[in-house]
């Protein structure tokens, strides 16, 4: 960094110095000099509402907002003195006036940052005085807001707006009046993350379901990480034994984050109760004992942790079997395709690399619902750094709307000859080796462009938007994944990683298909027979949700690690203790031994870049100023190159109607469909042209028929799509639910007469 | 009170006096001559007749247990109650939680959830008297009076747990006329009210 960048300057006669961009609290909390605030918030811009920040700047008259006020050169700033600390006693007395003295039963009570300063500042008897207004508790759905305890700091309205990208609730202003109201509605209309609560420094916001069901200091937090999506977001289950009078068992009553660097969506925060209640049934194991013995292949999907696929990995050696896991296969010839360009075994982009873009291309994924962590990222990116964010995807997206700066409709199907039209258009000025340059010359510009409906305009749009870019990121999802033409849209993918200045994120479908696909050595699914399912449905199923032959421990229960789409392995703990059996003990007796899941931790391929680290000896927390220090990065594996490209095949045309699987928002998997918060929207959404085309109207029970299955939905309307795609949701078939195809069906959608 | 009296240690100068006690016999006839006069000196009779007497003037001040009992002190520590409102009969208890913060022996727990009127409502409150020490924490730092120490001494039952669910304690409906207000740890001190400041209302 250069020298014009950094302001020498002093806080109480020390002398510090504020890189480009930071403010004066900034710096003071990186020197761990204590400056009081109640409305700053580290991932917002600055609320500047509650003005307890105030400093003295010698020479400068009156106070200085130090949360969003930048130092100047060789500036002396005071932070304590005693008119600071008059005038911030005052603003504690003045929040104090008519605040409702219901501590008692308030869920904040004991973590609430209005009880914290008014006694820090010692205020113990008030002379400020306002006509109480009256103020009526809002029911919003998961939500709860009593405006009578809303201290207006407005950091709710600011992690809506400026992270999560809702945009839905807005301060009604109007003096002592003010409050928090839905934005332009009635009703709370929103993706529930419930992000607003957790940043509500008072009881203001409360969860409606956890509400007065415990006290602060009776939860033990167990550090976690979500078990719902790539993500791999940091939570704290809270636990608490319930059943005073009987002998209690452990629930969980919330889940919380480190709100003030991290975020939560909905199915992290109100999707926790997915966890599984059993007691060992010794015949039921001896019979699984048998049916593995016996079986030719597992069957499993990624929702497991890295431990329980080194043993699957293990039994596999052991037992001769066969390992089935279409979907993070899928993924592994993905990454495979794109290693052998790249050179490199992992993709190079994070989720604080999307934050901190000024650009970004979103491609193949309803980003929105399949990760929130990305579509979070994309928010803060868009917010704090004006991004301009490309989203090409056939099918509009209502929650990205006001982050997307140019949206991209292109044909079902066509991603392939998409992302080379996009390559050619990145790559116009680059260097490239012969054999790259004559894949892109030999493209045929004219039918990709008119098959997948990316016009020449759009393209000359992307380069002239991205012109004065410098953090750029380029994002892949599933639908490119699971393509049939998944490995030349992998080499496509690599080739504009390597040879222009973006960086690539490949999210990953499920929770830990990223792990499995770096451990387990898998194998293309065939029928064959006797086959045991593992959280899969199979001709004998082992798993930890639905209806299963054996029970085991949900992912709330066990210890072990994920890697997340950040190449981090981030460890998780036992929320709830399991009673019945683990993977680790069907193994046990079949001779792949170890005394607990985690002694796989250390043993994990360093080969795929995996750290020879004990499970006990990984953190998981964020240090004070917000730095991740969960697990580890996966070490850079380098690979062999051979650059080779396939010619575009044919694109495929999606003709009549189609269904596009993906869950609404707060819907992912069985887990999430357990979970008793979340809305559980099984209908199949559609467009009224789809409605049309189909020849069905709202609210009509059908009957979807696609090559591999069929499933009777209800159909609803959706005012918000367009097109003759409707969305399918799986999250609720449970075992039955297939991953690892394309999410793109023909379908044949018949009214089923009753 | 002054503790003068009791620091000073200057033992000469005060009222002190020494008790005239005989010496103990050191020779066989000495230890002799004592346990005769001990046996023969009628002091027994001495004891039934202030019996005697005192059966005959029928001032008896015998409490006749369990039929009677002494007052207790009001900051005696038995088991518990939780007290009710006197006029609603509402529960006093808020399910606030100090009183599970507060104990040191980690004994009391509590279920509360939000009823229908939309106010806190505590499902299940016990005290694992296995663990109590009876310190009165919890009564002291409950904001309304809603746990306190009876004054209920006799604690034998079949089962410790007899005294320890919200139904044994709490004040049962029909004899919410005979609650009694306590007195003890915790309690407002008299004359409380004059030390309330007021709010002030300017408008």
């Amino acid at each position: 960094m250069s020298k014009i960048n950094i302001t020498n300057f002093t806080i109480d006669g020390r002398s510090v110095t504020a890189n480009h961009g930071e403010t004066i609290l900034n710096v003071a909390r990186r020197e761990g000099i204590y400056i009081p605030t109640m409305c700053y918030i580290e991932k917002t811009t600055p609320c500047a509402s509650c003005r307890l920040c105030s400093v003295e700047a010698v020479g400068v008259d009156g106070f200085v907002l130090s949360c969003n006020t930048p130092p100047t050169e060789g500036i002396e700033i005071v932070t304590n003195s005693d008119s600071l600390q008059t005038e911030r006693t005052n603003i504690m007395k003045l929040y104090d006036v008519n605040h409702p003295l219901e501590c008692g039963v308030c869920d904040k009570s004991g973590e609430c940052d209005l009880q914290n300063k008014t006694l820090e500042f010692d205020v113990s008897q008030q002379n400020f005085t306002a006509r109480d207004q009256e103020r009526s508790i809002e029911n919003w759905g998961l939500i709860n807001y009593n405006p009578s305890l809303c201290i207006l700091c407005e950091k709710c309205t600011h992690v809506c707006n400026e992270v999560i990208g809702d945009d839905a609730i807005d301060l009604q202003f109007g003096g002592y009046k003010s409050k928090v109201v839905p934005k332009d509605s009635d009703i709370l209309d929103c993706t529930f993350c419930g992000e607003c609560i957790a940043v509500c420094p008072v009881g203001a916001l409360v969860s409606s379901e956890f509400q007065y069901s415990a006290n602060a200091w009776e939860l033990s937090k167990i550090p976690a990480t979500c078990a719902h999506c790539s993500a791999g977001c940091s939570l704290e289950y809270e636990v608490k034994t319930v059943g005073a009078a009987t002998a209690g068992q452990s629930e969980i009553m919330r889940v919380t984050n480190n709100f003030e660097f991290t975020s939560l969506c909905g199915a992290g925060r109100f999707g926790f109760d997915f966890d599984k209640r059993d007691v060992k049934d010794v015949n039921e194991f001896n019979k699984a004992i048998e049916k593995f013995k016996s079986a030719n292949a597992i069957k499993f999907t990624s929702m497991v942790t890295n431990e329980e696929a080194m043993i699957l990995n293990a039994l596999k050696e052991k037992l001769g079997l066969k390992l089935f896991n279409e979907e993070a296969r899928n993924y592994q010839k993905f990454m495979r395709a794109y290693s052998k360009v790249s050179g490199k075994l992992h993709h190079s982009a994070t989720l604080d690399a999307v934050k901190q873009s000024d650009a970004a291309i979103v491609i193949g994924s309803r980003i929105s619902t399949d990760n929130p962590g990305v579509r979070y990222a994309l928010t803060t990116a868009s917010r704090h750094n004006g991004a301009k964010v490309i989203y090409l995807h056939p099918m509009e997206d209502a929650l990205m709307q006001n982050v997307v700066t140019q949206m991209i409709r292109y044909e079902v199907g066509t991603e392939e000859g998409v992302l080379a039209l996009i390559a050619k258009a990145l790559l116009t000025e680059a260097d490239l080796d012969e054999t790259s340059q004559n894949f892109l010359n030999s493209l045929d510009d004219g039918y990709l462009c008119a098959e997948s409906n990316v016009g020449e305009e759009e393209l000359e749009m992307i380069q002239k938007s991205l012109r004065r870019t410098k953090n750029r990121v380029i994002i892949l999802g599933n639908d490119v994944i699971n393509h049939d033409r998944a490995e030349n849209i992998a080499r496509i993918a690599a080739l504009i990683e390597e040879y222009t200045d973006f960086s690539l994120l490949i999210v990953p479908s499920e929770v830990n298909t990223l792990g499995v696909s770096l451990i387990c050595d898998l194998d293309e699914e065939t029928s064959v027979n006797s086959v045991v399912g593992y959280n899969a449905k199979a001709d004998y199923t082992v798993a930890s949700f639905g209806e299963a032959d054996l029970n085991v421990a949900a992912l709330n229960q066990q210890e072990g690690t994920f890697v997340s789409v950040d190449n981090q392995v981030l460890p998780t703990n036992v929320a709830i203790a399991y009673e019945g059996y683990t993977l680790n003990e069907i193994a046990g007796a079949l001779g792949v031994e170890a005394e607990y899941s985690i002694d796989y931790t250390p043993q994990l391929p360093q080969t795929s870049g995996f750290k020879a680290t004990a499970f006990d000896d990984l953190e998981n927390f964020l240090t004070h100023d917000g730095k991740d220090v969960r697990g580890y990065i996966l070490d850079n594996v380098n690979r062999e190159k051979s650059v080779k490209f396939e010619q575009i095949a044919d694109l495929p045309e999606f003709n009549g109607t189609v269904i596009y699987s993906s869950n609404p928002v707060l819907q992912f998997n069985p887990y999430t469909a357990d979970a008793k918060q979340l809305e559980s929207d099984i209908s199949l959404r559609g467009s009224a042209q789809f409605a049309a085309a189909a020849r069905i109207a709202d609210g009509d029970e059908v009957e979807i028929q696609t090559s591999l299955s069929s499933v009777i939905r209800v159909f609803k309307l959706d005012a918000e799509l367009k097109g003759t795609v409707a969305l399918n949701p799986n999250f609720d078939l449970g075992l039955e639910r297939t991953l690892g195809s394309y999410r793109y069906e023909i379908a044949k959608i018949n009214r089923v007469s009753n | 009170m002054s503790l003068e009296q009791y620091k000073d240690r200057n033992v000469g100068e005060q009222n002190y006096y020494m008790v005239d006690i005989e010496d103990y016999p050191t020779t066989g006839w000495g230890k002799f001559t004592r346990v005769v006069k001990r046996t023969f000196s009628g002091e027994l009779f001495v004891g039934l007749w202030v019996v005697l007497r005192e059966m005959i003037k029928f001032d008896i001040h015998t409490v006749s247990y369990p039929q009677e009992k002494l007052p207790i002190g009001p900051r005696y520590r038995a088991v518990h109650k939780l007290l009710r409102l006197w006029e609603s009969g509402y529960e006093r208890c808020i399910g606030c939680g100090l009183c599970e913060k507060i104990c040191i022996s980690d004994c009391i727990r509590m279920d509360t959830k939000i009823d229908e009127n939309s106010r806190k409502e505590v499902t299940e409150y016990t005290i694992n008297f296995g663990r109590c020490i009876f310190c009165g924490y919890c009564a002291e730092v409950c904001p309304e009076l809603a746990i306190v120490h009876g004054g209920r001494y006799e604690n034998a039952s079949e089962q410790r747990a007899h005294f320890v669910l919200k139904d044994d304690m709490l004040t049962p409906m029909d004899l919410l006329t005979q609650q009694q207000e306590y007195p003890g740890f915790g309690a407002v001190i008299p004359g409380t009210d004059k030390s309330v400041k007021k709010t002030p209302l300017a408008y």
